[in-house]
């Protein structure tokens, strides 16, 4: 094996010897993230309720199924009607903090049965977790971001929001507000700048997911199959008091 | 493709692909829509152009500073937690994927679909050494079970009918399926759910990685990209070295256009970013991250005829378009990677020598460029890429010849007229319905697979000279 130095010595060498095609430069980045993010919030506040509506449009091209409610006590009767639909028992959930609603009492209420992601957690709380994912037939999360022109819901993993929330059960069901939503691959690009341009201690989990739509295969004579290894339906509840 | 199989010429493995009628029709099929597609969604994405030319200069913007990437890249993931390796050949990255496994007494692991570890055989060094791989992509699942190769970039069992794959399942797993792809797509499911949770170890590539932050991009529909991301304890990405891109901003451009290009989706339905390995607080995701970043004869084309066949980023777009492709398909080519690109791509990795049939598998057409989302200009480097088998004596000696006075003729007028005299009195017992058939001596070969126009009774010159 080469050591790095040698690795990177060689390409150095190769990258030398050759002019290059043409005169090239990567995108241009924004100077200032943090400001370019402010200015990205800013537009999407112009763009009510003009983004939403595309949202809607490319969310259910891609076979999403929209819900929108009035406050967060209305989302709970959301979910328990998906379960009745899905003739579905388990349900789990993101940290209540994580999400902005303790879905317990309603749903236990309704014979349902909810197992909450712990904020922290060692090996045991991990494997205990995934069992109770694995067996959930419906998993609820919140949604970082709600992109419009592909209908795309981004979610960051971290304390109380675990991967497998939105990817074991047969059913992801998405919480989000009104600004959470952003237009155009774009201001994705933004947004993230800025995030990795925070200090390390602003720093959540190690993976963010863009979601378009549920699992989706055409790997047998091109015939499109739903839910081949993820979920097999995706609902996003937007919230209008968030 | 095992070697029993490369024995067997170039020329006999197309015509065997010819005859095969349910590839034929599986070829047509699949290749128009993927085409019908990717039209529909440039159609109605307007700055898709303009995407596609900033893409392409960040490609090379990357490559001319190739080194400072990758280091930012290595520097980025270690800072995160993750191990770094540096292969410079496929063997040296499956070594490193043994020990790997050996130090963490790794039993199964799960692969999402990876260009890069088909390159380099691992499947084989991993079964070798006794580690179960199991591929996880359905269309790779299904070629993994039946012990067969891809034969599409981005749809790897395209050549096999539903049919096909309800007996290949049936027999493998014991059971009595319908050809219906719901029921068969469900029976993976149940299968594959089972392996994510016990895998010991997951395995994937990488469609992008970005230096500034580094972060390894998956691009899936299916969702096996997570799993294999998120249950197994330990997480191996390999990546060939062209892969990175310097930052976020740079990532946007290329997701516009990728599913595009390669489905016509406007997005894949699971873009996954991952940083290293679980991060302090998070429940879930592997205890260790490993990036094996991989030369593999790459480096060595920077400065080459074929550096531009560094930008590509494997979307398959090229093999649907290309005539040769869609009669022959995949497996003809012999190689991990078909089509147009996989002519310049199998020069690149496995040397001049495997391509000296393949270079000249290309009517150079000029489509593969034309939706290239990239543009990279395949025609260009294949006429090169001849050109080099050429110079390095590659290229059979009577070719060689044929083509040095070919040109010598060409290009001296006293010559060309001799040549155009002798030719119409030469040609008249080989022309059959106004073609050139069966032509003798060293010119059998050339006749065998196909015709040739005559020579005019009249050049262009003599009528020009009249005309006046
Ligand atoms: S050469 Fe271009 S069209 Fe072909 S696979 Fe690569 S990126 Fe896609």
């Amino acid at each position: 094996m080469a050591t790095r130095a040698e690795f990177l010595g060689r390409i150095r060498a190769e990258v030398r010897r050759a002019p290059g095609l043409f005169p090239a430069t990567p995108a241009p980045r924004p100077e200032r993230p943090a400001e370019a993010a402010q200015a990205v919030r800013r537009q999407m506040t112009d763009r009510w309720p003009g983004a939403l509506e595309r949202f809607q449009e490319e969310f259910a091209l891609v076979s999403g199924v929209f819900h929108r409610v009035g406050t967060m006590e209305d989302v709970p009767s959301v979910i328990r009607d998906i379960a009745r639909q899905k003739d579905a028992r388990g349900v789990t959930s993101w940290d209540p903090g994580q999400l902005g609603i303790d879905l317990r009492p309603s749903l236990e209420a309704e014979g349902l049965s909810l197992v909450a992601a712990p904020v922290h957690g060692d090996n045991d709380a991990r494997a205990r977790y995934r069992e109770a994912a694995a067996a959930a037939q419906i998993g609820v999360t919140g949604a970082d971001f709600a992109l419009a022109e592909t209908g795309t819901l981004i979610l960051m993993s971290g304390p109380g929001r675990p991967r497998t929330t939105s990817l074991l059960p047969e059913t992801h069901v998405a919480i989000f507000g009104k600004s959470r939503l952003l237009e155009t691959l774009e201001q994705v690009g933004v947004i993230l700048e800025a995030l990795h341009a925070e200090p390390e201690s602003a720093r959540r989990g190690a993976v963010v997911n863009f979601i378009t739509g549920p699992s989706r295969t055409a790997d047998i004579e091109l015939t499109l199959t739903r839910g081949v290894h993820g979920p097999k339906e995706v609902h996003a509840i937007f919230v209008d008091s968030l | 493709m095992s070697d029993q199989a490369l024995r067997t010429p170039f020329s006999e493995r197309a015509g065997a692909a010819l005859r095969d009628t349910s590839l034929q029709q599986a070829l047509t099929l699949a290749t128009t829509k993927f085409i019908g597609l990717r039209k529909e969604a440039f159609a109605t994405y307007p700055q898709g152009e303009r995407a596609r030319d900033q893409a392409r200069a960040i490609k090379e913007a990357t490559l001319q500073r190739l080194d400072h990437y990758l280091n930012m890249l290595a520097d980025n993931v270690e800072r995160l937690g993750g191990h770094v390796h540096w292969a410079t050949t496929g063997e040296e990255a499956c070594e490193t994927i043994l020990r790997i496994c050996r130090e963490c007494r790794v039993k199964t692991v799960v692969k999402s679909k990876s260009m890069a570890t088909e390159e380099i055989e691992l499947n084989e060094a991993l079964e070798h050494a006794g580690v179960t791989p199991i591929e996880t992509d359905l269309g790779e699942y299904i070629i993994q079970l039946a012990r067969e190769k891809p034969s599409h970039i981005i749809a790897p069992a395209i050549h096999k009918t539903r049919g096909q794959v309800a007996d290949l399942f049936s027999r493998v797993l014991k059971g009595q399926f319908p050809a219906d792809p719901e029921v068969l797509t469900a029976v993976a499911r149940k299968e594959l759910r089972q392996k994510f949770l016990q895998a010991d170890m997951g395995i994937t590539g990488a469609n992008f990685a970005v230096a500034d932050t580094g972060t390894i991009v998956l691009v899936t529909n299916e969702g096996n990209g997570r799993m294999v991301t998120s249950l197994p304890r330990i997480h191996v990405a390999v990546m060939g070295i062209d892969k990175v891109i310097p930052s976020m901003t740079d990532l946007m451009f290329f997701l516009g256009i990728l599913a595009r290009s390669a489905t016509g989706q406007k997005i894949s339905v699971y873009t996954t970013l991952v940083r290293g390995p679980r991060q302090p607080g998070e429940l879930e995701g592997p205890d260790e991250f490993h990036l094996i970043l991989m030369d593999n004869g790459r480096a060595r084309q920077i400065a080459s005829e074929l550096r531009e066949a560094l930008y590509c980023l494997r979307c398959g777009a090229c093999l649907n378009v290309c005539p040769v492709y869609r009669q022959i398909g995949g497996h003809a080519y012999g190689y991990t990677y078909p089509g147009p690109i996989g002519i310049l791509l199998t020069a690149m990795l496995k040397g001049d020598r495997a391509v000296k049939d393949l270079a000249h598998a290309s009517s150079l057409c000029g489509a593969c460029q034309e939706v290239c989302p990239v543009r990279i200009d395949i025609p260009r480097m294949l006429i090169e890429l001849r050109q080099r088998l050429d110079r390095e004596r590659i290229a059979p000696l009577a070719e060689r010849v044929l083509f040095k006075t070919f040109a010598q003729v060409l290009t001296t007028p006293a010559l060309f007229r001799l040549a155009a005299t002798l030719g119409r009195l030469a040609q008249r017992p080989f022309v059959r319905g106004g073609r050139l058939q069966n032509l003798p001596l060293v010119f059998a070969r050339w006749t065998k697979g196909r015709d040739l126009p005559p020579v005019a009774a009249r050049t262009f010159s003599e009528r020009w000279r009249e005309l006046r």
